[in-house]
């Protein structure tokens, strides 16, 4: 057992109101410079749509992540020995500026300069990049809320799940819906991008696991853009480096969140110390396709127990870290109330940045009758056509998982692997959590019902208030759980990374030299 | 801001136990003013949007070519206050570089506009010109832009108003008045800015829509 800590991440979907203030946070502080104006380390998508860049799960396209070859091994899908070498003049899975955007600006200028005329002048867009005047076709946001939905949202990646009908059935205005997925660099266990740096400028922190680039190594052969599934790596057109989310680490080392996660406005996101046995990545990283997510939750330590805490203390993991992993908000969501998954596990990156799923609006269920249905209905039930029901009656109140308005498929698609049990699994706990309040602040559920379904779920009263109070009530010191930082052990402030090409560069993670 | 905290509604009622500015008070729910009574609204009541006909606001408006009449709603927008930061540069940056006209798959398709095509939105009070925004989210009939867009941002000339510089979204709109904001005097209901008069029945207009045929800025 090869004890490690990582700071780590839980974002839950069902309290994002897709405001952006997280992006923004970060833009104004990482990437508001020339040549970063594309790169948004942060962004929030709508989903379903195709994200930024367009398309970024599409891995036919992008070649990012690893495949399970026949025999069990691992290969990055696009980078790599091989891969890289034949692709080092030109690769041709890298996104463009069309799958990005033109980063643009007005000319506000033209509003004072404008010569005397009939009518008002007017500030036209000009390009970031050229400074000439652009037609604006395509921005980091630019399917938010469900804009251009024949264009974005019907071609989400995710939708190949889903039958025809059932695709169709999620743009029904009756019962669409949509949330928003903010995405980060997800610091992972097994990540693409530092496997695929040929140059090793990319290295993971040894005592909190953040994945960064060393702006000295790169050379920019932008084998991360590739390698990484996230699209979270970018490369800066006028450094001529990579760049990437640094999890605001000089704020993490002073005991502050990092920006977007201080700022969030609708509070969704948590960040803790996990613990993490460094021995079984490279299996965990290569399971069969359906066992991947189950296989990267088992990674994951538990902080409490004592050969768990001894291993960690050998491995000169300092006690303050140790305690903040107790404490740590990821771990009750992950592993101890089973609440969040990993995005896209299928990648094989081992994501340190989990969701908790979507529950979606509380909802009645809309069934297509044969109109006549109309007259022996609940008196509380409405009808808007005559061959549409909407039905508000359902036993449950709340109605079922399966009845949600988000097909389980599309869920699992992007947060198991495909797994529906897995996906599942979160949602009725946090059905079972609103059915437990409900009891205690309405008071219109019978008590047994209520234990009945803790029950199914493996909560218990007491967890289910430790939830809500998580998910509701929590301050900053309860999401965000931080570590004193330990500079005295940092890699970086005592050698040159590029010089410890055995933990970075083609292959796996090898044991850093530090601790007893 | 005071000790770190941002400024939310009420919180003088509440934490220094100021009265309500009320007839009673405290806050009401309930209405007892006479004509409130007499249009049957002393409690928040549903009542159908008037037929286009009723508001008139397609008089005069000529319809040619492709075009079609939709009602047209003017909500809050996502990331301003009214006009202010409207022309922020990171959240336009962040949307669609404007604050398009938001159209169903159903409309847009009828008319030929595709998603991000310039389409002109006027009636008799006057033109927007935007970006169409063609959405699954939007009704069949329905047309929404968000308030309140400013024409100093990249708005272009209206076409089928003599190829001049189009207004914001407040130009199409106006102040549809219900009797009852006729009533004060009484209370609460006594006209005081922002607080007691007119509100948001300007928001439900109807208006033409059509793809613009020149983009001139
Ligand atoms: S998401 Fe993972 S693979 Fe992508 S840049 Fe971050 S650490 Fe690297
Ligand atoms: S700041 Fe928080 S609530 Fe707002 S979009 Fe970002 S993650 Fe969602």
């Amino acid at each position: 057992m090869d004890v490690r800590a990582q700071i780590s991440m839980v974002f839950h979907l069902d309290k994002c109101i897709g405001c952006h203030t997280c992006s923004v946070a970060c833009k104004n502080i990482w990437t508001d410079r020339k040549g970063a104006e594309y790169q948004w380390w942060n962004n929030v998508e709508t989903k379903p749509g195709t994200g930024y860049p367009g398309k970024w799960e599409d891995q036919e396209i992008y070649k990012g992540g690893w495949e399970r070859e026949g025999a069990g091994s691992i290969q990055l899908k696009g980078a790599g020995k091989a891969k890289g070498l034949a692709n080092i003049f030109h690769n041709p899975h890298l996104p463009s500026v069309e799958d990005y955007y033109e980063p643009f600006t007005y000319n506000y200028l033209n509003l004072i300069e404008a010569p005397p005329g009939d009518d008002q002048p007017t500030a036209r867009p000009v390009s970031l990049i050229t400074g000439k005047p652009i037609d604006v076709k395509m921005g980091p946001n630019w399917d938010d809320d469900l804009g251009g939905s024949p264009d974005y949202a019907r071609n989400d990646p995710n939708l190949e799940a889903l039958t025809p009908a059932e695709r169709e059935a999620m743009f029904q205005l009756e019962r669409m819906a949509f949330f928003y997925l903010p995405r980060i660099c997800n610091h992972c266990l097994n990540p693409g991008c530092v496997a695929s740096c040929p140059s090793g400028a990319i290295y993971k922190r040894g005592e909190d696991g953040i994945v960064l680039i060393n702006q000295k190594v790169c050379r920019a052969w932008r084998m991360c853009v590739t390698a990484c599934p996230y699209k979270k790596s970018y490369y800066n057109w006028h450094s001529g480096k990579s760049e990437k989310c640094l999890l605001c680490y000089p704020r993490l080392e002073a005991g502050h969140a990092p920006a977007c996660m201080h700022s969030c406005v609708g509070r969704i996101r948590y960040l803790g110390v996990l613990l993490y046995d460094a021995d079984r990545i490279q299996r965990a990283a290569s399971a069969p396709d359906g066992e991947i997510t189950r296989a990267h939750l088992d990674l994951i330590l538990d902080p409490f127990d004592d050969q768990v805490i001894a291993a960690a203390q050998r491995n000169g993991v300092p006690d303050s870290t140790l305690k903040s992993a107790q404490n740590s908000p990821t771990y009750k969501f992950v592993k101890q109330w089973g609440m969040a998954l990993p995005l896209h596990p299928e990648f094989r990156t081992l994501p340190m940045l989990f969701y908790v799923p979507p529950l979606l609006p509380v909802m009645a269920s809309v069934t297509q009758t044969d109109g006549a249905q109309k007259e022996r209905l609940n008196p509380i039930a409405k009808t808007w056509t005559d061959d549409w029901l909407y039905d508000t009656s359902t036993e449950e109140l709340w109605g079922t998982i399966e009845q949600a308005r988000f097909p389980l498929k599309y869920l699992a698609s992007l947060f198991s692997g495909g797994d529906e049990k897995a996906v599942a699994q979160p949602l009725k706990k946090l059905m079972a959590v609103r059915i437990y309040r409900r009891w205690k602040t309405v008071g219109d559920i019978d008590e047994s019902r209520v234990d009945e379904v803790l029950k199914d779920t493996g909560l218990s009263r007491d967890s289910a208030e430790a939830v809500y109070y998580l998910t509701a009530l929590a301050k900053f010191q309860d999401r965000f759980v931080i570590p004193p930082a330990h500079r005295e052990q940092a890699l970086e402030m005592l050698e040159f990374t590029g010089d410890t090409r055995g933990s970075q560069g083609f292959g796996f993670l090898e044991r850093p030299e530090r601790g007893a | 801001m005071t000790d770190g905290r941002a400024y939310a509604a009420y919180t003088y009622n509440v934490e220094r136990l100021v009265p309500w500015r009320t007839l009673t008070g405290r806050q009401h729910f309930y209405l007892d003013h006479e004509l409130y009574l007499a249009y049957g609204e002393y409690l928040p009541t549903y009542k159908p949007s008037p037929r286009p006909e009723a508001y008139g606001d397609l008089r005069e408006t000529l319809k040619s070519g492709e075009a079609m009449a939709l009602n047209c709603l003017t909500p809050h927008g996502k990331w301003h206050i009214h006009s202010t930061y409207m022309e922020n540069h990171r959240m336009l940056t962040l949307s669609r570089g404007c604050e398009p006209c938001w159209l169903s798959e159903a409309d847009a398709a009828k008319l030929g506009i595709q998603d991000n095509d310039w389409v002109e939105v006027y009636n008799d009070h006057g033109v927007y010109c935007a970006r169409a925004a063609v959405s699954s989210r939007i009704p069949r009939g329905v047309c929404i832009v968000y308030h309140v867009p400013e024409r100093t941002v990249g708005i272009p000339k209206s076409q089928v108003r003599g190829n001049r510089r189009a207004g914001g979204h407040n130009s199409f709109t106006r102040i549809h008045l219900k009797p009852n904001y006729l009533c004060g005097g009484y209370g609460q209901f006594s006209y005081h800015f922002n607080y007691w008069g007119p509100i948001a029945p300007q928001r439900d207009t109807h208006v033409i829509v059509k793809k613009m045929t020149k983009v001139i800025f």
